[in-house]
């Protein structure tokens, strides 16, 4: 197959991908965000197109007439790679936040780096403090997943003795990563800000993890770290300091701190939650009085975990399905024939076949058959949708539980925002057939990572809004509600 | 009388639970197992065979049907449900002795885990089956594990886990039993466990489903 070469600016980064590749299956690994699901209607993906071609399908072009965009511009949702191409990242010139403002911040001297330490991924952006601007970024599967992919896997490596080496690759890891950043954008750091889940910050800290092995999951300090290069075996000069920010509680770190920045819920009237569907799966709801957070375990399913053709959003992975004409048609990553499913199909996949009558309202298959296919080799068993009831059932009774707690219903929450890669992908139309979300879709937003745009706020603050954030919030464990088991198995149903 | 029963029977089976309960679809507005149980007792019929020709085997075919994959949680939740509905009816019969169990049963969530549904399910089916079950929760230590067996001479005793970093506290539970109470099976189960697991910590028996601790138990009882 032809290969060709995408460039990147204002990013430097070099990408070979293969003919007829869509350009939001590449882009989205750099930290770049497609709020409307790639329905070409906010324009925030545009793209300048410095040299190269792309070819403009006539929907492409009205979208970009009603967008109002000069001739050099692409909607990178609706592109796709046929020549060698350079391109100048629009999204990195803004800090955008979903309620479509860019967000408010004091000026400071110098430059910054902010780090989203995800359990699969890590995302760094070096931000110019004096405009907010983002001049680089780098992204790196996270070293540690040779320990496991999920949380639990990785405190079971600590406990067999590997948190030195665990400690020891991460640091190090993330210190090449910004020095890579530097090698191409020769500048003096005042700040490094790190956010990520509370294991990822006691692992980064050197911290014991086994407390949160088991009931009562009593972490020790789960506050502010913080280092110095020296510390951190980093052979750079950062002026300032290294901060790891504050987690929550045990299970939701402040990457959730940062995700409530981002969305301001902190400072809104209104009840609004914020999803972020991650390896982990962490819910908010709060407002200016009062927070709650919880973490479930719903994200194996969505990576395609426990799902027997289920894979992680690569090529040939199913990314999406529809239903045309009473036909389920299916959009694969990379253009190739297709080889699996990934968490964004699956939850289509579900929405369709209860459309279709062909699964019941318990999640059986009314044929009697094991499986259904999805295309000539990809199929749905009657246990991956079980495993698909599991998980929208824990994002759904979280919602549930935490409303309770807050003494109101889901149906009082004002706004939802869905946060995570994986969130960026999905069918909000699908997401609340299928009863995952049990709120009209007019009151869901996607909004990308939210623990990045937090980290990159976190540059531009004094340690305030997040005492401020902290105050109000409680962290709830789930499974400790005597309605858990009730609630949870009621929202495995299909209404 | 065989009619009650076999209405019973699929009342329980699919999880019918009393006359106004809206599922399953296909029984509304007939009765459920809460009153046909009563009608069975008023015309007569013994609470014994109550248990052992409605009741035990509707969640035998529940429980086949849960490993088979062809009814998931939410079907079994429901008929355990209406058994229990039923169970309400017949226990003074169990407490007078009128109705004789199979043996008692002792299950609990192990130290350091607060996972209760799988091992919710296995209660309920064992009940199901015609056993005394005694439920001990969740985040339970050995000591608790021996008091209730020294309180219930020749109880089995099971453990359930979900995670693979509390499944270690099964083989710490499973050397304090056997340490003090040589004669006592005890049975593991949860998603990370396995019959290897079960060999290596010294456990008795392990099974993956709800179904597979059932069918053993009847070997035991027979």
């Amino acid at each position: 197959m032809k290969k060709h070469t995408i460039r990147l600016h204002p990013l430097g980064k070099e990408i070979q991908v293969n003919d007829l590749t869509p350009l939001i299956d590449v882009l989205h690994e750099f930290g770049i965000e497609f709020p409307c699901g790639g329905k070409g209607t906010c324009g925030k993906c545009k793209v300048r197109l410095l040299d190269g071609e792309i070819q403009i399908t006539y929907q492409h072009r009205q979208k970009l007439e009603r967008l109002a965009l000069a001739p050099d511009w692409r909607l990178a949702c609706f592109s796709k790679c046929t020549s060698d191409i350079t391109l100048e990242v629009e999204q990195f010139n803004h800090l955008i936040l979903a309620d479509e403002s860019e967000f408010d911040f004091t000026p400071q001297k110098g430059f910054g780096i902010a780090i989203d330490f995800g359990t699969t991924t890590i995302v760094a952006q070096l931000v110019d403090l004096t405009s907010a601007n983002v001049l680089a970024v780098e992204t790196m599967l996270n070293p540690q997943v040779k320990f496991g992919a999920d949380l639990i896997s990785r405190i079971q490596s600590c406990l067999d003795g590997h948190t030195g080496e665990m400690t020891q690759i991460i640091r190090s890891a993330i210190g090449t990563m910004i020095g890579l950043i530097l090698k191409r954008q020769d500048v003096h750091l005042e700040k490094v800000v790190l956010v990520g889940n509370t294991v990822m910050q006691l692992i980064f800290s050197g911290c014991d993890v086994s407390p949160l092995s088991m009931y009562p999951f009593h972490a020790g300090d789960l506050g502010m770290k913080v280092f110095t290069p020296e510390e951190l075996g980093w052979k750079l000069q950062v002026k300032e300091k290294v901060q790891f920010y504050p987690s929550i509680g045990s299970f939701v770190g402040s990457d959730i701190l940062a995700g409530i920045a981002a969305t301001g819920l902190h400072r809104k009237e209104n009840f609004t939650a914020l999803i972020d569907l991650g390896t982990n799966g962490e819910i908010v709801i709060g407002n200016i009085d009062q927070i709650v957070c919880a973490s479930t375990a719903a994200g194996p399913a969505f990576e395609g975990a426990n799902i027997s053709m289920g894979m992680r959003a690569v090529t040939g992975a199913i990314s999406s399905l529809s239903l045309i004409d009473g036909k389920m048609e299916v959009s694969v990553i990379g253009n190739t024939a297709a080889k699996g499913i990934c968490g964004s199909a699956l939850i289509d996949a579900v929405a369709i076949l209860r459309k279709m009558d062909l699964i019941g309202m318990f999640g059986e298959i009314n044929s009697g058959e094991d499986k259904i296919q999805l295309t000539q080799k990809v199929y749905l068993t009657q246990k991956d949708i079980n495993e698909f009831q599991l998980a929208k059932a824990a994002i759904a009774a979280g919602l549930t539980i935490l409303s309770n707690k807050l003494e109101i219903q889901v149906a009082d929450i004002h706004e939802i925002y869905i946060a995570g890669g994986f969130g960026n992908y999905i069918n909000l139309t699908n997401v609340v057939e299928t009863g995952m979300i049990e709120l009209p879709e007019e009151k869901i937003h996607k909004m990308g990572n939210t623990a990045l745009i937090g980290a990159k706020m976190f540059l531009f603050e004094d340690s305030e809004m997040t005492q401020e954030i902290l105050s109000k919030t409680i962290h709830v464990n789930l499974e400790g509600d005597p309605n858990f088991q009730n609630i949870y198995v009621d929202k495995m149903l299909f209404q | 009388m065989e009619e009650l029963l076999e209405k019973l029977l699929q009342a329980v089976e699919f999880g019918k639970v009393d006359f106004k309960s809206p599922y399953p679809p296909q029984l509304k507005g007939e009765n459920g197992a809460y009153e046909l149980t009563i009608k069975a007792l008023e015309s007569g019929v013994g609470p014994q065979q109550i248990l052992e020709n409605a009741l035990v085997p509707a969640m035998d075919r529940v429980g086949k049907k849960f490993s088979e994959n062809k009814i998931f949680v939410p079907q079994m939740l429901m008929s355990a449900k209406a058994m229990g509905a039923s169970m309400l009816q017949l226990k003074p019969f169990f407490t007078s002795g009128e109705i004789k169990t199979k043996g008692t049963f002792i299950i609990g969530t192990v130290k350091g885990d607060l996972h209760d549904i799988g091992k919710n399910l296995v209660a309920m089916m064992v009940e199901g089956a015609g056993w005394t079950v005694i439920d001990l929760g969740v985040d339970v230590p050995s000591a608790r594990y021996i008091e209730a067996v020294n309180n219930n001479p020749g109880a089995i005793v099971a453990l359930s886990a979900l995670l693979t970093t509390t499944m270690v506290n099964m083989g710490e539970i499973v050397s304090d039993i056997k340490a003090n109470l040589p004669t006592t099976k005890v049975f593991i189960g949860g998603a990370p466990v396995n019959n290897d697991y079960c060999q290596k910590i010294g456990a008795d028996f392990y099974a993956p489903d709800p179904q597979g601790v059932v069918e053993h138990l009847s070997k035991l009882a027979s």
